[in-house]
């Protein structure tokens, strides 16, 4: 049995051993804290958001227009009408999964590839596409306008 | 008073009079044709019913044995009087219906005509709610009935559009069931290449029943019926598929054969995708006749409105119609349409493009078609090399879904590529096939990235197991050391 | 040292009287003999319990506890945020391993009979800790929500309602309702980071303060062997770094395990689509869970199943008492019995979870 009172029994300043412990132990310090620092840095897109997206301000949106937003992995139309009230689908096209498009001259929404069209509440009036594009709810909240599930 | 009186004696003393000789007769005919002289009895001589021995009490009840018309005419004797509603049918059918009966009287007649009656769309409906729509008589006749192969029968081929045309031309019946049902189906029907022939007295050419069936007739949305969409080509090929049946008409009988090959026939008969065109799609039902050379492009154009389009407005529509080519036919063909394919076009043996722009004699559109196959050609490459790298990426664990997200944007383009060739403009095609490439592009970048960041973990973790590994050895040999020294001050 | 460390830790030892600490903790002698070996697997969870609390930390700030949200959001931590595909499998791969090293650690106390007296609230503490665990690792698994672990903990909800009378009422606890829905991933979400943590940390500090004031259990043998022939070394330094030696090896192989193994996350739970085939629920249940494949549907008058439930309870519960009926190790005796116990819940566990895993 040994008795140790003294801690440092080492105290030779050029001991390698201890310069390896020593160096060792912060190169492994910073190979855990690397890691969990760039962890907490915000990353680009600051958080998740898949059942709301913000499409942006009223302004943004003239009558009688359309535009495409990413909602997660697939696009959603944002119809303003001539009354300019909002409504939105998904841009999915049901005949072939091209993204549809809103055509001022038609008053439509309208697929590029194969001519489908779709009235302004989303029903399949012509073309080829088999059924009705999903609807999206709209919340309007001060200027700024979102879209969210149905659920 | 009198008059009644003097009728009765009339009656009562012809009764007695033909009584004598005819005792053993149907005393139903005799009374009624000779005493009463009615429409009926004079029309039920020449039935084939008649003909066979049936009395007219085998329907109306009573006992035509029986000469005094109170007796024979009595409800105790089982007298119905004049069958009403469903009630005919019935009194047909329990004949009809009925093998045993029916071979005895030597027929070879089937004996499910009032089943099949009653799951049809006139055995089913009702008009007034009493009774259903047609009874046996309603295309039969009630009393004067003969074979159906007889010229004379209501439903001999050249008959049937009269009778069933009785009813479904009429805007004042069809109302009280259906109003929205056309009712021109019969004036479409003479316009028609069968009608035609029909009204010229040939038996052959389709008729009504020849597509509807006769007793067991289902509206065209019930998916048991003939004229359903999926079972329509089937129906159409009974005759047109017969070339024993079809030789004095002169016409292709390999029709449904190159049909069932095509793109349409495969959409409609194997994936049952009833919006896909079948035969009546492009010649009419009722009105069937071949669209012609002209009004091809109209016929596919209503479904393909967008290539249609962009043909019309295309150099090609002029040069077509000069040399008098149909114009979606000549590259596509007609009953063997197959699922167009990228190879369609440019100047390669199994294009199109090449039948008529031949690099000696048409130059310019020789080196249009090859550009735009150079097009086609190059966004596929890239496109399917992204759709590897994404799946690389993928496969290794990675998250690509902006890549994936991407990778719809370059099959829309390729899809619109496929519409925009139509219009036979190099500009406008190049413009569609550059927003793929881009598209591609994006996505082989992001699934780079992603693939790169998988072997940036492992060298990542090969660094930090060795620190780890070098650490542990350091604290290893650390550790004898303390020991050995504690070793040695004991 | 340099002399401004020294400086500063002379500044801290003024304050703090570290030297004191280390005194004492030098003064602790842990036993060395042929089974020392297992000593290092309570300091081995402790260890992943640290890494647990970081990585769950860390998790805890881009995670979302809804139903709407939960899935997306662990996608969202393995592809958006810097290596948070290490932060998330390192948890789970953790959770994993620490279930294993407590049960290592159990058993070996157990056959150590190191519960003897007088370290039967030591025992007891530890039990309830494993206990707690269990309750991490089933809480744990629906958080990503996903498939596999919807149905999973559907399976593993209806299990406990299956027990008379409490059983029911447990059930709608635990769910939140009647069902496994949104509720019930709020609920467990809950429990996974407050609850549980907060029980498990006073357990913790308890056991941790038992075992520094009676200080390493010795084996049976030692109260035969000699003073002399009983070979120690000093807890600090001697022990501790070799438990440190002992973890880094352990965080190395996770690294390792994280980056070729990365957790999967499934596809996202759909309430109403039909099960997948072949539910099971994660490795430390699956024993349990195979056995109540097993038992007949009805056996005399009592259901199948709620018999099961009712014997691995009252199991559990002998099990966690067992200082307290093994007088005669508590004595000093040798308690060949209780090995034998052992032995066999270690065979039937080892079995049952091999049957189920190949089923």
């Amino acid at each position: 049995m040994s008795d140790i009172s003294d801690p440092h029994v080492q105290q030779d300043k050029r001991d390698f051993l201890k310069f390896a412990l020593v160096g060792g132990t912060f190169a492994w310090l910073a190979a855990v804290i690397y890691p969990v620092l760039s962890y907490l840095k915000p990353p680009k897109q600051a958080e998740v958001v898949v059942n709301s997206v913000k499409a942006g301000k009223i302004a943004d949106f003239a009558n009688d227009s359309g535009s495409i937003i990413k909602f997660g992995t697939k696009p959603v139309i944002l119809i303003r009408n001539p009354k300019g009230e909002f409504k939105a689908f998904s841009a999915v096209c049901t005949h072939l999964e091209c993204t549809v498009q809103y055509r001022k001259d038609f008053g439509m929404i309208w697929c590029a590839c194969h001519n489908g069209k779709y009235d302004l509440n989303g029903r399949n009036v012509s073309g080829p596409p088999p059924r009705p594009l999903d609807e999206f709810r709209v919340t309007v909240q001060g200027e700024e306008v979102s879209i969210s599930k149905l659920s | 008073m009198r008059k009644k009186y003097f009728l009765f004696g009339c009656v009562a003393a012809s009764i007695l009079f033909f009584s004598v000789n005819l005792v053993a007769d149907d005393q139903c005919v005799s009374c009624h044709t000779n005493v009463v002289g009615d429409k009926p009895s004079e029309l039920f001589k020449h039935d084939i019913h008649f003909k066979k021995g049936i009395s007219c009490a085998d329907c109306h009840g009573g006992n035509s044995k029986m000469e005094e018309m109170e007796a024979a005419m009595n409800p105790k004797e089982g007298y119905k009087g004049v069958p009403k509603g469903d009630a005919i049918s019935q009194s047909c059918a329990r004949c009809h219906s009925d093998a045993d009966k029916m071979k005895k009287y030597g027929s070879t007649l089937p004996t499910n005509q009032w089943n099949n009656l009653q799951t049809s769309a006139h055995g089913k409906l009702s008009t007034t709610g009493k009774e259903h729509i047609a009874q046996c008589i309603t295309c039969h006749n009630a009393h004067g009935i003969v074979s159906v192969k007889s010229p004379e029968s209501p439903v001999y081929p050249l008959n049937v559009v009269k009778t069933c045309t009785k009813c479904h031309s009429s805007a004042t019946f069809m109302r009280t069931y259906n109003p929205s049902l056309p009712i021109d189906q019969g004036e479409k029907y003479r316009s028609s290449v069968h009608g035609v022939k029909n009204g010229k007295g040939d038996p052959k050419p389709a008729v009504c029943s020849s597509c509807h069936g006769s007793h067991d007739i289902r509206t065209s949305k019930d998916a048991k019926s003939s004229v359903y969409a999926v079972n329509l080509p089937g129906t159409c090929s009974k005759c047109h598929s017969d070339a024993q049946y079809m030789k004095e008409y002169k016409i292709p009988t390999n029709q449904y054969e190159k049909y069932a090959k095509s793109v349409h026939g495969v959409a409609l008969l194997q994936k049952h995708d009833v919006g896909a065109p079948s035969c009546n799609s492009c010649h009419g039902n009722h009105g069937a006749t071949p669209p012609g050379v002209e009004s091809v492009s109209k016929v596919c154009g209503t479904c393909h409105a967008l290539n249609a389009d962009l043909f019309s407005a295309s150099p090609h529509k002029k040069a077509f119609d000069d040399r008098k080519l149909p114009e979606c036919e000549t590259c596509h063909s007609n009953h063997e349409i197959v699922a167009a394919t990228d190879k369609l076009i440019g100047v390669t043996t199994e294009a199109v493009c090449s039948r008529c722009h031949q690099e000696n004699q048409n130059p310019k559109g020789y080196a249009v078609a090859k550009a735009m196959r150079q097009m086609v050609d190059s966004l596929d490459i890239s496109g399917s090399a992204a759709i590897t790298l994404v799946n690389e990426a993928e496969q290794k664990g990675m998250e690509v879904t902006d890549a994936k997200f991407k990778l719809r944007d370059a099959k829309q383009a390729h899809l619109q590529m496929r519409t925009m060739v139509h219009a036979f403009n190099e500009g406008k095609f190049r413009e569609v096939v550059d927003k793929g490439m881009e598209a591609t592009l994006f996505a082989k970048t992001e699934a780079k990235d992603a693939v790169d960041e998988y072997y940036f973990r492992r060298i990542g973790l090969g660094i930090s197991t060795l620190i780890m590994s070098l650490l542990a050895i350091v604290l290893f040999v650390y550790i004898r050391r303390i020991e050995k020294k504690q070793a040695e001050e004991r | 040292m340099k002399p401004t460390l020294k400086k500063l830790y002379a500044w801290v030892d003024e304050r703090l009287e570290l030297q004191d600490l280390i005194k004492f903790m030098a003064k602790k002698y842990v036993p060395v003999h042929s089974h020392s070996i297992w000593y290092y697997f309570g300091g081995v969870s402790l260890f992943l319990f640290i890494i647990q609390v970081v990585t769950g930390i860390l998790l805890l700030m881009y995670y979302k506890g809804s139903e709407e949200l939960a899935f997306e959001s662990i996608q969202f931590i393995m592809s958006k945020v810097a290596f948070g595909w290490l932060i998330r499998s390192l948890h789970s791969w953790t959770a994993n391993l620490f279930i294993l090293t407590t049960m290592i650690h159990m058993f070996s106390v157990f056959f150590e009979k190191a519960y003897r007296k007088p370290r039967e609230l030591t025992w007891l503490t530890g039990m309830l800790m494993l206990f707690l665990l269990l309750g991490f690792g089933f809480t744990g698994y629906l958080l990503p929500w996903n498939e596999l672990a919807f149905f999973a903990t559907k399976v593993g909800t209806e299990i406990t309602g299956v027990v008379p009378i409490v059983g029911k009422p447990i059930l709608q606890f635990m769910r939140g309702g009647d069902d496994v829905t949104g509720a019930t991933l709020s609920r467990l979400f809950g429990f996974h980071v407050a609850v549980l943590p907060g029980i498990f940390t006073v357990l913790l500090g308890a056991h941790l303060l038992f075992v520094n004031r009676q200080g390493m259990s010795e084996p049976l043998h030692y109260a035969e062997t000699p003073e002399k022939e009983r070979k120690t070394m000093p807890f600090f330094p001697n022990f501790l770094l070799r438990d440190m030696l002992f973890w880094l090896i352990v965080l190395n192989v996770l690294a390792i395990l994280a980056v070729f193994f990365p957790w999967e996350l499934g596809t996202k739970a759909d309430p109403f689509a039909s099960a997948p085939a072949g539910i099971k629920p994660e490795w430390y249940f699956l024993f349990m869970f195979q056995t109540l494949k097993y038992i007949p549907a009805q056996i005399g008058f009592i259901d199948g199943e709620v018999l099961g439930v009712l014997v691995f309870g009252a199991a559990g519960f002998l099990w966690m008492m067992v200082p307290f009926w093994d007088r005669q190790s508590s004595r000093g005796e040798r308690n060949r019995f209780i090995n034998y116990i052992g032995l066999f819940v270690v065979m039937y566990i080892i079995l049952f979870t091999i049957i189920g895993w190949l089923a």
